[in-house]
C-alpha cells in the first residue's frame, strides 16, 4: 500500500508540470456520512520537530543518512524497526510499534509550508513562490496553523473548519494545548482546557438571597463592554462566554473515566505523566462525552513544546539518549495509550490524531549536537482509518547539497504541502469539497493543480 | 541633580519639536515647556488641566498599577516632570542576586531550598513582584519588563538564579539607557550564551540560533519595516525580508567561539562551574576568522573576535527596520498593541535620533511614547490593551495595597498563564501580532492568555485576593522552607478607615481601577452589592464590603482592559 510521491519533487510549477500532476489523481476520500462520528486531533510539536530523527531509512540509504548528519545521526541498531517497510521510527518511539502492527499508524514524509509546487530549482529562481519568512519558528508557525504561506494570518484552518461545522452550546473544537491561531475563527473560538485541574468558578452562585443578587447584578453590571470600545467589548464577550463553557466542560473533567487507565507506560505500566499524555487523556474523555456535548464532529489541538533543539539534542555517542529522545518517547506513549483507549470506546476508526511542527531540521548536526532550522520534515498520522503501512510523500534525498537541498546544510524542499496532507485529514473529517476553499485558502493551488489531498485513508 | 535634570528637559523639548506632525499633548497638557521655563524664547504654553482620571491612565500605562499618592502625584507636576522624576529614579536591583552564582553542583543531593535559591527563578522573581508593587522606580521596572519580554530568555530552559538576575539587571540599568548597549551586553551574556546556543558554537558547524533571533526578535524583525512600522513591499506586493539564510549563516560565524566564564577561574573545560551572570570569554581556537559579509557590511578575515560581535551588533542597531520595530514593540507593551503608523512613526524618530543626534535613547523613546497625543488624547474605539497576567496581579495588590516579599505571585503567576522570567520559548507568553479573535485588524497580544481555562484561574485568583483576602489567608504567610520569605500582607487599614463612607469606597476603586470612566448604574450597583454586608465591628464592615466591591470590579473585562 506504499504510495510514493517521490514524483513531485522533480517537478516544476509549469504547465507540463501541472499535466504531470494530473496523472496522479486525487484521492477519494470524501464527505462522511451524516451522523457518524469523526474526530481530528492535531498535535502541534512546538520549536520545530527533528523529523529528520523520528522516521528514519533502514536501507541502503542510512549510510548515507549518518554520512550526512553528523554529530546527530542514530545507528541502526537501536533503531524501532516497523515492519515490511524501509522505515524505522526513532529508538524511544517503540511503544508506536504495535499500533503499526495494527495497521493504526501512517508516515507522512518531507512535508511542509508551501505556497506553490516548488524544486530546489524553482526555489532558487522563484522568491516570489516561497513562502515568507522560512525557518522562522514564529512565522511558520503561523504557516502551518494559518495555511496562508505568504501573507499575515489572522486565523487558522480548525477555526475556519469550524465557522463551517455549525455552532453548538460548547465549542466542538477544543484546544489542551492553549489559544493557538489555529483554532480561531472568523466566527468561531475555541474552548480551551486546562491539561491538568479543575474548572470550577469560586464565589459564584445561583442562590436566591438578596445580598447574592445583589452581587450577581453587579457582576453584571460589570460584564458588558460594548461601550468601551471594541477591544473591551471583544474581551467581555469572551470572559463571558468562557463562564459558559467551562461548567459544561467541568462536570466531564470531575467524572471518573475508564479511558485514563489506557494512558500508561507499556514497560512499567506506570500512569503516564507528560503534558502531552494528559491533554491526550482529556481530549480521551470529551470523545468519550461527545453525546452529553452534542458534539458529532470534534476537532483538537494538543501541543508538546521543547523541540527546538539546537543543542544537546542528542546525547552523543549512540545518539539515541538526549532532549530529542525524551520528547519523543513521551509522544510516542501518549499516542499509542490515545490509540488504545479510542479502540477501547470503540471509535479508534472514527479519530484520527497527527502531527504538525514549525519545521524539520538540518540534516547536517552542528558542533553542539543539536541541529538549526530547516524546512520540510517528517509527520505521524495515528488512526483506525488510515491506510494501514501507509507511507505518504517522498523521503529526500539525503546527501548534503543534493537534489532536494536548498543549501548545503540539509534543508529540504517539501515534497508534500500542508494542503496536501491536512486537506486529506480535513475531507475525511468531514469538510464539504464547496468549503475546502474557506478552510483551506490556498486549496486551489493544490486540488486545481492535480495535487489533491493524500490518500491517507482506507476507502 | 537640577542642572542633570534640566537637560533632560531640553533635549527631550528638542526631540519633541522636531517630531513633526505630533499636535498637541491631547489631554495630557504638560508639553515639554511646562517644566522648562528656563528654557526660553519658546511662548509658555497654557498647561491644560489634568484630571484624575488622566493621571490614573498614564500610572496605568507606566507603571504596574495606580495607587492613590501615584496619581496624586502624577497630577500634581503632569507628564514629563512625572518622566524626569522617573528617569532618575533607581532602587530596583538584581545585582546583589546576580553576584551570587555557585557551581551547579554546589548544593547536596535533594536540598530543595538550596537549589531553589540559587536554580531558579525564584529569588529574583520575588525581587521582581516586590519591588514592582511597592518600588517607586515604577516605570524603569515597566520598561525593563518591557524588555524582557522583547529580548526573551527563560528559566524553563537554563535555571540559573544569578544568570536570571544578570539579565534582568541589563534591563533595569539600560531602561533609560541606550539600546545598543542592551544588544551588546545580552550577546555577551553567559545566560543568554547557554538560552539562544552562542555559547560554544564552533567554527567547525555554527549553531544559527542567537544569529537568527538577534535579527528576527532583538532588533529588526524579518520584514523591512518603513518608518511608521508598516511593511516595506516589493512591486508585486509582497513584503521584503530584511536578511536572507546566508546574512544568517555569516552572522553565525562571526558570532563563533565563545563559552562561559567560570566560577572562581575554574578550566573552561569544567562543566559545573558555568557562571551564567558574567559575559562568555573567548576560545581563541574554535572562532572563525575568514572574512565574513552581513547585512551589507563586511569583516576582513582575521578581524579580532569582539570586533566581529560588535559589528553584528552595530549591523542590528543601526538597520532602518529596527527603530519602528522596537518603537512598536514598546508602544505594545506600554499603551496599545494597535498604535497608528503616525504614531509608530514618530517614536520610531525618537529612536532613530533622540534629538541630539543620538540614536537608541530609551529615555528619549519611552517619553516619546508616553506623551503622545495617541497615548493622551481621549481613547478611540481601537483603543484598549487586555492585561496580561503580571500586570492583573500587581495591579490588583496595588490597588489594595500590599506589603510583600513577593514569593506569593511566584507562587501564582505560572497558573495565571504567565511566569514571569520563565516564558515557554523566546517567543515569549504571546506573539505581539496575536489577532483579537473575531478581529480581521486588531491585535491584542495577551488575549492570547484569555481563554476557557485562564478566564477561571485568573476570575478566582481575584477572588482569593479579594473576597478571600484577609491578612490571615494562609498563602500570604511565610514559606518556612524558603530563606528569603518574609511576608505577605494586604492593607485593608486603608479601607477600613473609609467606614461606612460606601461612595468613598467606590470613588477609590472607580480610579484606581477604572480611571475614572464607571457609569453611574455600575457605581450604583458596586454599592448595591456593598450594602448587605454588615458586621458589629464597623472596621470590619468596611473590610468584608470593600472585599466585595473589589471582587466585582478586579473579575470584571473593564479591568481587564486598560484604555
Amino acid at each position: 500500500m506504499t504510495i510514493s510521491r517521490r514524483e513531485f519533487v522533480r517537478l516544476t510549477a509549469g504547465a507540463g508540470a501541472l499535466a504531470a500532476f494530473g496523472q496522479l489523481g486525487r484521492t477519494t476520500a470524501m464527505a462522511a456520512p451524516s451522523g457518524s462520528y469523526r474526530a481530528m486531533v492535531g498535535i502541534f510539536l512546538f520549536g520545530g520537530n527533528d523529523g529528520w530523527n523520528m522516521v528514519i531509512p533502514t536501507d541502503a540509504r542510512h549510510a548515507t543518512y549518518l554520512a550526512s548528519r553528523g554529530s546527530v545521526g542514530i545507528k541502526a541498531p537501536a533503531l524501532t524497526a516497523l515492519t515490511n517497510t524501509t522505515y524505522a521510527l526513532h529508538p524511544a518511539m517503540s511503544a508506536l510499534r504495535p499500533v503499526w502492527d495494527e495497521g493504526g499508524l501512517a508516515l507522512v514524509l518531507n512535508a511542509g509550508t508551501l505556497f506553490a509546487p516548488l524544486t530546489k530549482d524553482t526555489y532558487r529562481s522563484r522568491a516570489d513562490l516561497r513562502p515568507s519568512n522560512l525557518m522562522s519558528h514564529a512565522d511558520e508557525q503561523a504557516h502551518w496553523q494559518g495555511l496562508r504561506a505568504r501573507e499575515f494570518n489572522v486565523d487558522g484552518f480548525m477555526g475556519r473548519l469550524s465557522d463551517r461545522a455549525g455552532a453548538s452550546a460548547t465549542p466542538s473544537m477544543i484546544s489542551l494545548g492553549g489559544s493557538n491561531l489555529a483554532t480561531i475563527g472568523k466566527t468561531s473560538s475555541a474552548l480551551v482546557l486546562p491539561s491538568t485541574g479543575t474548572l470550577g468558578r469560586n464565589g459564584f452562585s445561583g442562590a436566591s438571597g438578596a445580598a447574592n443578587l445583589a452581587k450577581n447584578a453587579a457582576v453584571d453590571a460589570f460584564a458588558n463592554g460594548a461601550s468601551y470600545g471594541i477591544m473591551t467589548e471583544a474581551t467581555a464577550r469572551d470572559v463571558t462566554g468562557a463562564y459558559g463553557q467551562a461548567n459544561t466542560a467541568n462536570g466531564i473533567l470531575t467524572a471518573t473515566s475508564a479511558v485514563d487507565g489506557y494512558f500508561v507506560n507499556p514497560d512499567t505500566g506506570a500512569a503516564l505523566t507528560s503534558d502531552v499524555a494528559r491533554q491526550l487523556m482529556r481530549v480521551a474523555r470529551m470523545i468519550e462525552a461527545r453525546g452529553t456535548l452534542g458534539h458529532n464532529r470534534q476537532t483538537f489541538f494538543v501541543s508538546q513544546g521543547g523541540f527546538d533543539n539546537h543543542s544537546g539534542q542528542v546525547g552523543g555517542g549512540n545518539n539515541d539518549t538526549g532532549t530529542h529522545a525524551t520528547l519523543l518517547r513521551d509522544l510516542a506513549m501518549a499516542l499509542a495509550g490515545f490509540y488504545k483507549a479510542m479502540r477501547a470506546i470503540g471509535l479508534a476508526e472514527n479519530v484520527t490524531a497527527f502531527t504538525m511542527s514549525d519545521f524539520g531540521r538540518t540534516f547536517k548536526g552542528n558542533a553542539q549536537n543539536g541541529t538549526d532550522h530547516a524546512w520540510g520534515s517528517n509527520h505521524l498520522v495515528v488512526g483506525g482509518n488510515v491506510t494501514p503501512g501507509g507511507i505518504f510523500g517522498a523521503y529526500p534525498d539525503p546527501v548534503l547539497g543534493g537534489a532536494n537541498d536548498i543549501a548545503s546544510d540539509g534543508r529540504f524542499v517539501p515534497a508534500v504541502s500542508q494542503e496536501e496532507y491536512i486537506g486529506a485529514i480535513a475531507r475525511w473529517h468531514g469538510v464539504a469539497d464547496a468549503d475546502m476553499p474557506y478552510v483551506f485558502p490556498n486549496w486551489g493551488t493544490w486540488s486545481g493543480g492535480g495535487r489533491g489531498p493524500l490518500g491517507l485513508f482506507r476507502a | 541633580m537640577i542642572r542633570f535634570k534640566q537637560g533632560l528637559v531640553l533635549s527631550a523639548a528638542t526631540a519633541l519639536a522636531l517630531l513633526s506632525g505630533c499636535d498637541g499633548g491631547g489631554g495630557g497638557g504638560s508639553s515639554a515647556g511646562d517644566t522648562g521655563g528656563v528654557v526660553t524664547p519658546a511662548p509658555t504654553p497654557t498647561a491644560v488641566a489634568f484630571t484624575d482620571g488622566d493621571a490614573a491612565r498614564l500610572a496605568k500605562q507606566a507603571t504596574f498599577g495606580p495607587t492613590p499618592a501615584l496619581v496624586a502625584r502624577i497630577k500634581e507636576v503632569g507628564v514629563n516632570a512625572w518622566l524626569d522624576e522617573q528617569f532618575a529614579a533607581t532602587g530596583s536591583s538584581y545585582a546583589d542576586i546576580a553576584a551570587g552564582e555557585v557551581r551547579r553542583d554546589f548544593c547536596a543531593s535533594g536540598d530543595a531550598v538550596c537549589a531553589r535559591a540559587h536554580f531558579s527563578r525564584t529569588p529574583v522573581a520575588m525581587r521582581f513582584y516586590a519591588d514592582a508593587v511597592m518600588g517607586q522606580d515604577q516605570l524603569r521596572q515597566r520598561v525593563a519588563l518591557a524588555l524582557g519580554q522583547l529580548i526573551v530568555a527563560s528559566e524553563q530552559e537554563v535555571n540559573s538564579a544569578a544568570g536570571i538576575a544578570a539579565l534582568n539587571q541589563i534591563f533595569l540599568a539600560n531602561a533609560f539607557g541606550n539600546y545598543r548597549d542592551i544588544l551588546a551586553q545580552v550577546t555577551m551574556l553567559g545566560y543568554m550564551g547557554d538560552y539562544l546556543d552562542m555559547a560554544d558554537s564552533n567554527k567547525s558547524a555554527p549553531s544559527e540560533n542567537y544569529a537568527r533571533e538577534l535579527l528576527q526578535l532583538f532588533s529588526m524583525g524579518p520584514d523591512q519595516l518603513n518608518l511608521d512600522g508598516t511593511p516595506v513591499l516589493d512591486a508585486t506586493g509582497a513584503r521584503v525580508p530584511t536578511y536572507t539564510p546566508d546574512d544568517i549563516k555569516a552572522v553565525a560565524r562571526a558570532l563563533t567561539g565563545w563559552t562561559y566564564a567560570r566560577v572562581g577561574g575554574a578550566a573552561t573545560s569544567d562543566g559545573n562551574a558555568r557562571d551564567y551572570s558574567k559575559p562568555m570569554i573567548a576560545v581563541p581556537a574554535r572562532y572563525d576568522t575568514t572574512a565574513k559579509t552581513f547585512l551589507g557590511i563586511s569583516v576582513p578575515a582575521g578581524a579580532a573576535q569582539d570586533a566581529s560581535v560588535a559589528a553584528v551588533v552595530d549591523a542590528a542597531f543601526n538597520n532602518a527596520s529596527t527603530a519602528p520595530y522596537i518603537a512598536k514593540f514598546l508602544i505594545g507593551q506600554l499603551v496599545t498593541p494597535n498604535p497608528t503608523p503616525a504614531y509608530v512613526g514618530r517614536v520610531a524618530a525618537a529612536f532613530a535620533n533622540n534629538g541630539s543626534g543620538v540614536r537608541g535613547d530609551l529615555k528619549a523613546v519611552v517619553r516619546a511614547i508616553l506623551s503622545d497625543a495617541e497615548a493622551r488624547g481621549a481613547p478611540g474605539p481601537n483603543a484598549g490593551k487586555v492585561k496580561e497576567p503580571i500586570l492583573l496581579m500587581t495591579a490588583l495588590a496595588r490597588a489594595i495595597g500590599f506589603s510583600t516579599d513577593g514569593y506569593v505571585f511566584v507562587t501564582r503567576d505560572g497558573g495565571l498563564g504567565q511566569p514571569v522570567m520563565r516564558a515557554p520559548s523566546v517567543f515569549n507568553f504571546y506573539p505581539p501580532d496575536y489577532p483579537l479573535p473575531g478581529s480581521a485588524t486588531l491585535k491584542s497580544p495577551a488575549s492570547k492568555l484569555l481563554n476557557t481555562s485562564n478566564v477561571l484561574r485568573w476570575h478566582n485568583f481575584v477572588y482569593d485576593w479579594t473576597i478571600g483576602g484577609d491578612a490571615t489567608r494562609a498563602e500570604f504567610a511565610v514559606d518556612s522552607g524558603l530563606p528569603m520569605s518574609s511576608l505577605t500582607q494586604p492593607q485593608w487599614a486603608g479601607w477600613e478607615a473609609f467606614g461606612a463612607d460606601l461612595d468613598g469606597m467606590v470613588a477609590r476603586i472607580n480610579l484606581l481601577l477604572f480611571a475614572n470612566t464607571l457609569t453611574q448604574p455600575q457605581k450604583d450597583a458596586l454599592k448595591a452589592a456593598a450594602t448587605p454586608i454588615t458586621n458589629t465591628d464597623v472596621l470590619v464592615q468596611a473590610r468584608k464590603r470593600a472585599q466585595m466591591m473589589l471582587y466585582v470590579a478586579g473579575s470584571s473585562p473593564l479591568f481587564l482592559v486598560d484604555r
